[in-house]
Order: structure tokens, then sequence, then C-alpha cells
């Protein structure tokens, strides 16, 4: 069992996307507050430091609502792979996002950690996050 | 002297060496990294005057590629250098100095930090704390240095000019060079006091002086070493260790910073730190 644990641990290392912050996520929003977000792709605002995306999610009781989330600099996302058309191709589409709120209160905003088109790749295009 | 640029030259090859040779050992074992550290790439090109060509688009990590956001990184082609070969002394900080920096809020230190503030990171913070690539273009009179963050750019003249004996503080200072063998020394002096050195609330005073030196071991390495002397700041000057860059294929992108919101989060955040005080 310890056995599969190490291995386990060696398959995550070498799996885990590496993220290098040029300043502490930890800061603006709250690690231990994250939530899974499954919604449609509404508008996206692409510009530096950081691009913003929107999506209609529904709340517990039906209700809609539409939430903000920050990604990494848009050089970052780039060199990453995830470019401006990925996410424009996507919009009025349902899309994934693992993403932590925003520790001053704000509602409906959060910073994206992994998010997945409907191509079905998950990306990293946020600081990592639990 | 030559003797100790012998022993700069000797370490920074080791250096290189020792990432390569890691890149074939973890090649060897099997292991599943689709990027992994570059390899040295040959001898250094050379100007028409016979010196190293620093000429390049230079990534600050030993991957040649971005390595953020992405998986199955090789966690030493993360790095710019590798704190058990060349570990870096922490700076020494004179008592007041230090009072000030720690009584700066989380968020005031956030709040401090280039990337958060959008100002210009400044010399020698640019090549300490720059996650963004930056491009050298090099001739026998001049490096330009063109730094993808907020579109920066530096003319450093290598034609033997000495500094202004009334510098003006500007973010990048004010810079003369000469070459030592194959190692290009930067003394930079009259520094805009708002910019930091690096983004832990180490700030700097207008006795600011910093020297670089630049090599280039090999095609794909560019090595940078900062010196940091600032009396009224630190006890002793402070010695960074030699930062890797490694050559990219990909383009520098545009980078103007105008739709900052963390700004305006962090400063609700710092109001509702001092409420919390009160």
């Amino acid at each position: 069992m310890r056995f599969v644990g190490v291995i386990a641990a060696a398959v995550m290392t070498v799996l885990a996307p590496s993220a290098h912050g040029h300043h502490s996520f930890a800061a603006e929003f709250d690690g231990n507050n994250c939530r899974d977000f499954t919604g449609v792709l509404t508008k996206l605002d692409w510009q530096n430091p950081h691009a913003y995306f929107y999506l209609d999610v529904k709340d517990e009781g039906g209700t809609t609502q539409s939430w903000s989330f920050q990604t990494y600099a848009l050089i970052t996302l780039k060199r990453a792979g995830t470019d401006r058309q990925v996410f424009i191709d996507n919009i009025g589409k349902e899309v994934f996002v693992r993403g932590c709120l925003a520790k001053n209160g704000r509602e409906h905003y959060a910073a994206a950690g992994t998010m997945r088109f409907a191509d079905g790749e998950l990306r990293q295009v946020g600081q990592l996050q639990n | 002297m030559r003797s100790s640029r012998i022993i700069l030259t000797a370490a920074l090859t080791l250096g290189v060496l020792a990432a390569a040779q890691h890149a074939m050992a973890q090649e060897a074992a099997g292991q599943k990294y689709t990027i992994t550290v570059m390899p040295p790439g040959g001898p250094a090109p050379r100007l028409a005057n016979g010196r190293p060509d620093l000429s390049g688009h230079w990534l600050p990590n030993s991957a040649g590629q971005g390595v953020s956001g992405r998986y199955g990184v090789d966690p030493a082609a993360t790095r710019q250098f590798d704190p058990q070969a060349t570990p870096e002394e922490p700076p020494s900080f004179r008592p007041e100095a230090l009072e000030r920096i720690r009584s700066m809020t989380p968020t005031e230190l956030e709040l401090s930090k280039s990337s958060v503030n959008c100002m210009p990171r400044g010399v020698p913070a640019i090549w300490l704390q720059n996650p963004y690539s930056t491009m050298l273009v090099h001739t026998p009179t001049m490096l330009v240095q063109l730094y993808e963050v907020l579109n920066n750019f530096r003319v450093i003249h290598t034609d033997g000019r000495a500094l202004p004996e009334y510098p003006e503080p500007l973010f990048h200072g004010n810079s003369a060079a000469r070459w030592e063998g194959d190692t290009l020394v930067v003394e930079s002096v009259g520094f805009d006091e708002r910019t930091y050195i690096m983004p832990n609330g180490w700030f700097h005073s207008d006795e600011l002086r910093v020297t670089e030196r630049y090599t280039r071991p090999s095609m794909n390495y560019l090595i940078v070493e900062v010196t940091v002397d600032d009396p009224k700041v630190l006890m002793k000057p402070w010695k960074s260790a030699p930062r890797r860059w490694t050559l990219g294929d990909g383009d520098i992108y545009e980078f103007y910073c105008t739709n900052n919101r963390e700004l305006e989060e962090l400063e609700k955040l710092r109001e509702q730190e001092l409420e919390q005080q009160q």
C-alpha cells in the first residue's frame, strides 16, 4: 500500500502543472474557499495583466448568477497553449472551472485555477489551489 | 583578478553542464517529463569585435519555453538556479530597514509589488523578479534590453562612456558597461526610489548601486548575476546567485498593463484590515 502511495506521489510529481506566481494568489483569494463551477461562458476580457471571463452559473435555488473569474497573465496562458481563440470558440458553451473566492467578500468573483472547455482537456489557467 | 574570472567561468560552465547531465539522466531513467532542462547547445556566438553576443529571446527558467501552467515539467527546468549548487545568502538589512519592511501588512506588501501596481520593475528587479521573457539585441556598441513585461526597454551603451556625474533618478538607473574577459559588467547608479529589489518589501535608497554581470557560457544559456550595494539599507552588499535564462524559440509578446482590477480589490481588503485593527 505504501509502495502504491510512493508511485502515486511520483506520478503526481510528473503530472502536476507547474506554477510560478509572480505575486501572491493567497493575498487576494482564499485557497480554503474553492469550488467547482459548471456554467455557460458568456464573455471574455482579454487584457493584461489578467484576463477575466464570465460564466452564467445556476445557484442552488435555480437562479442564474453571472460569475467573473481572473486568470493568469495573457502571456502565461499563451505559452501554456491557451489562447484567446479557445475562449472565443467556447462562448455560449458549457465549461467547468475550479476557482477560489475573493478574500474581500466580493460576490460572484473568483480566481480560476483549472478549467475544462468543451474539448475536454483540463487546462491550468490560474495559480494552483486546492 | 584573472584567476577569479577563470573560476567564475568554470563554475558557470559546470552549472550548465550539470543541468544538461540532469536532463540526460532523467531521460535515461525513462521519466515522463515532456518539458526538460535545455542542453547547452554548443558555443556562444560572437560579435564582430570578438566579444560574446548576448542576443536572443531569453526565458527565466532552464527550459527554453514557458513552464507556468503546463503539465509534465521537470522541476529542475523551472528553476533559474539550484540553491543547493549555488546558494544565495539572504540580504543583511540594517535594523531600521528591517523594521520598515516588517511593519508592512500582507496587503500593503502585495500592493507594493510591481506585478500588482503595474509600476516598472526597474533594475535590478527586472532580472530578479520577472517571470516573463526578455529579448536582448547586442551590437559592439550597445546592448538593447527589450522586456516583455510592461513593454519596457533599456539601452546600455558599451562604447566605454562613463557614468554621469549627476545622475537623475530613473527606473532602470544610469548605466556604464565594460568587458572583463567574456563577462559584460554593467554598473548602474541613480534609481527611482519607488521600485523594490525583491517582491518582499526590500526597498532601496538613493545610494543604491547595482552591478550586473552577464555571461553566455553556451548557445542556449545566459547567466545574469546581480550585486546590490545600498549602505542606507544593507549592512553589506548582497550578491545574487548566477541566474540562468534560456534561449526561447517563441515570440516576445505585448504586455501593457491596462486592466488591473487587483488594485481595487486589494484596496478594499486593506480597508477591511484597517477596520479590524480599530
